[in-house]
């Protein structure tokens, strides 16, 4: 599976937002692993795999803003 | 005798996560009359390149009083239940710790913290288990999970590592609620200031969206921080998941 790491970070809470808002494939991860205050966030995704410095989006959407 | 019963490495991207596995265990647990768990908690280690895992790597751990005679009954039932339930392409691990027999906590505390360091092995961990006498086992694909398995009985031992499973609910009017009044909810031990200053019992706290406890000091322990703004209004609010997130 290709991941597209994303260049948010771990702390883009904004931005983690405005893409999630624009996804079609956002889905809740389980609660314990949400970290956002909004809810739908990519920081809260199932589809989101945390990187040493990011995360990358295991349905290879495309980040942009 | 007290056990921790710690799982890592279970699921998939489409498959519940490992903490609901944890949860039904430890529901299985007192269904059977095995015993009584605890609260279940969740442990973050270490992300890196060379670690396999699904989307955050994490470990869960609970512990729990059983019957001695009912120990070999939990393992068995443990180590089923991950192989009957765990998602296809896991690779899902089993430590369970009785704490009684365990001669030295400090060496088990020690490898959960270098599971958030650094690149640990299965044979690292294996070594460790059979050195402190502990039940280690892999139940499918690579067995990679054992390590995870392992780290978290360290970290929950440790006591100072992770957050609580679930958010907790109050009825609370308004969403304000007393110190005192949090203090006595079943699963807070304790309600504490992020930084460390004095929370008394009659201060009042507002709730925030999600409440979360985490473990320190052994304890589940609420956090608040003070809220800013109006001066007769509540002294502390609830952390946010933000706030929460480092734990």
């Amino acid at each position: 599976m290709i991941q597209h790491e994303a260049d948010l970070g771990r702390n883009s809470w904004e931005g983690a937002a405005r893409i999630a808002a624009l996804c079609a494939t956002f889905h809740p991860d389980d609660e314990d692993e949400q970290i956002a205050d909004d809810l739908l966030s990519c920081y809260n995704c199932r589809y989101r795999r945390w990187t040493a410095v990011s995360f990358s989006c295991c349905k290879n959407m495309p980040f942009t803003n | 005798m007290r056990i921790l019963i710690s799982i890592d490495d279970t699921d998939n991207l489409e498959s519940p996560g490992t903490g609901a596995l944890a949860s039904q265990i430890a529901y299985d647990l007192e269904s059977n009359c095995w015993g009584k768990s605890s609260f279940v908690t969740r442990h973050q280690l270490l992300v890196h390149p060379d670690i396999p895992y699904t989307s955050h790597n994490s470990a869960m751990c609970f512990s729990a009083d059983i019957g001695e005679e009912c120990l070999d009954r939990v393992i068995t039932y443990a180590a089923n239940f991950l192989e009957r339930e765990s998602a296809p392409g896991s690779d899902p691990g089993l430590c369970v710790a009785v704490l009684d027999r365990l001669q030295e906590s400090g060496e088990l505390i020690r490898f959960g913290q270098a599971a958030k360091q650094s690149v640990l092995t299965k044979e690292s961990a294996y070594e460790r288990a059979q050195q402190l006498g502990l039940h280690l086992s892999e139940h499918g694909g690579t067995g990679q999970g054992v390590i995870g398995a392992l780290a978290g009985a360290g970290l929950r031992l440790g006591g100072n590592d992770g957050r609580l499973k679930g958010q907790l609910s109050f009825s609370a009017p308004g969403g304000i609620i007393s110190v005192a009044a949090l203090a006595g909810h079943d699963m807070i031990d304790e309600v504490r200031s992020l930084d460390g200053s004095a929370v008394a019992d009659f201060d009042m706290v507002r709730l925030g969206d999600k409440v979360k406890t985490v473990l320190l000091d052994g304890r589940s322990v609420l956090l608040v921080v003070a809220t800013a703004g109006a001066s007769d209004g509540p002294r502390w609010q609830t952390c946010s998941r933000q706030l929460l997130k480092k734990y």
